[in-house]
């Protein structure tokens, strides 16, 4: 029972962490739901072509998580 | 397209695809948060609601920082009232990296925003082990009231000269960072005198105005991009890094997050969680106005008179109608649970704000894209049927829902006949 708190207590401690300060995080949520190697995800994603990083944008969402319809 | 649940699939794909070795940092331009209805300092609490779940769902699925627009100052409001701040950040950490380097409060109840947030990126390719400074830095242009005039003041807020405000603190970030970012709301002109007067910004990120910009432009160090309205085409900006650790090359991209990109099922939990949320305060709303005044248009106070006084005479145009997709327009809302949401249902009815549909509980008659919303008002053709009423203009008269950010796909000559009546 102690040992499965404190095992419990690492991974709140843990994931806390890798929230706030890790700039590679997804908050904690970093599992694909999704095959990498499928031909559409792979044809969006383009070639990996050496760049060192990476800054992903957008803006105008105005209050919402969704688009219409 | 888009949407948080396909961003952070399509993010969260593209860090294991290069194994992780790439740090990707998201960021967001500006006009986070919905001004929808905002009058006498107060936005409606279903608005609330809506901008709430946006500060959680960037907080839970990591965005680095968001700019402050001219647009966001209503719920900002909100969000930096010192009573109870501590608490607001505990619960919604995300509300430390929105900013600003010329919004300022303009009384002592709220707290200032940071200028900028520095963020620390650990290479793998470039420079191997070099911890890399980032600087993001955001500005606003005031809010536009006419062709040449805007207002510096606006919801308890001052909106300061940006380019005032970026020379003061570019010099100052410049000491501390290696590679600065600015996100500027603002048009394509200012934003490439942004550039063109500060050489310490490596990117600038501009939002405000719809681009296919495909290939960036460069002024100074700068490289500017413009982001997609609401992100429907996500902007990854690429940035090469040489052995001495300076910046080779930039390379942008915009991606579609349409039906090829599934959705991140933890975001999308929280987007479900919001749009419930959101539709269970408007139904009660709905429900209490549907009581107090029921179908307050129904006695001819509008000049609407909806489908099935149209169908009294137009018999075969409205056999078209009804297995047209206008004449379900409002069922696709529904399945998303967005009937509610006033930045929709205008391209879902009839009328909307012009005297037509107000809501599915007190107006229900004028739900879907009906006749008249093409046609124009009615009432007064009813009353004196004769020719003269109903012209339209096309395409001219689909664009004002069929444009680019909402059907990028719009065809005219593939989409009339699907309607052809």
């Amino acid at each position: 029972m102690v040992i499965a708190v404190f095992v419990a207590a690492i991974a709140v401690i843990n994931h806390g962490c890798s929230r706030s300060n890790d700039p590679d995080s997804e908050g904690g949520h970093d599992s694909l739901s999704f095959d990498l190697n499928d031909p559409k995800i792979k044809e969006r994603l383009g070639e990996d072509d050496g760049y060192a990083f990476a800054i992903m944008y957008g803006a105008d969402i105005h209050g919402s998580l969704e688009t219409c319809g | 397209m888009g949407g948080l649940a396909r961003r952070v699939s399509y993010i969260k794909a593209f860090k294991q695809r290069s194994n992780t070795e790439v740090p990707t940092l998201s960021v967001d331009a500006g006009n986070l948060f919905t001004d929808d209805r905002f009058s006498a300092n107060q936005l409606p609490a279903e608005v609330m609601t809506k901008n709430k779940w946006v500060v959680k769902g960037y907080g839970d699925f990591h965005h680095d920082a968001a700019n402050v627009s001219y647009v966001d100052l209503p719920y900002l409001g909100e969000l930096l009232k010192k009573d109870g701040f501590d608490k607001r950040v505990e619960e919604y950490p995300f509300i430390e990296r929105l900013i600003s380097a010329n919004i300022h409060p303009m009384t002592d109840q709220h707290r200032e925003l940071a200028p900028y947030v520095i963020r620390e990126v650990n290479l793998k390719r470039g420079v191997p082990g070099k911890k890399l400074r980032v600087g993001i830095v955001g500005f606003s242009e005031p809010k536009p009231t006419g062709p040449n005039a805007a207002e510096t003041v606006y919801a308890g807020f001052r909106i300061d000269d940006p380019f005032e405000a970026a020379k003061k603190v570019l010099p100052e970030l410049k000491q501390k960072t290696d590679f600065i970012i600015a996100l500027a709301y603002m048009d394509m002109g200012s934003a490439q005198r942004l550039a063109s007067d500060n050489p310490e910004i490596d990117s600038l990120i501009g939002a405000r105005q719809t681009s296919n910009m495909e290939e960036p432009q460069h002024f100074n160090r700068a490289t500017i991009t413009y982001s997609y309205n609401q992100t429907k085409y996500l902007g990854e900006l690429r940035v090469y890094v040489r052995g001495d650790g300076t910046t080779e090359n930039q390379i942008n991209r915009y991606v579609a997050l349409d039906s090829d990109i599934p959705d991140d099922p933890a975001a999308q939990e929280v987007v479900t969680a919001a749009h419930t949320e959101f539709t269970k305060e408007q139904t009660t709303n709905a429900t209490a106005a549907a009581a107090r005044n029921p179908n307050p248009l129904l006695g001819g106070d509008s000049p609407y008179v909806g489908v099935e006084t149209c169908a009294g005479c137009h018999e075969k145009e409205n056999d078209v109608w009804v297995k047209s997709r206008h004449g379900h327009a409002m069922a696709t809302l529904e399945k998303k649970n967005q009937q509610f949401d006033n930045e929709c249902v205008g391209c879902h009815v009839v009328g909307f704000q012009k005297g037509g549909f107000q809501s599915l509980y007190t107006t229900p008659q004028f739900a879907n894209v009906q006749c008249e919303e093409c046609h124009g008002p009615g009432r007064d053709h009813a009353a004196n049927p004769g020719k003269g009423y109903g012209f339209m203009s096309t395409p001219v008269g689909c664009v004002k829902c069929h444009k680019e950010p909402n059907d990028p796909n719009f065809d005219f000559a593939v989409y009339w006949p699907k309607i052809k009546h």
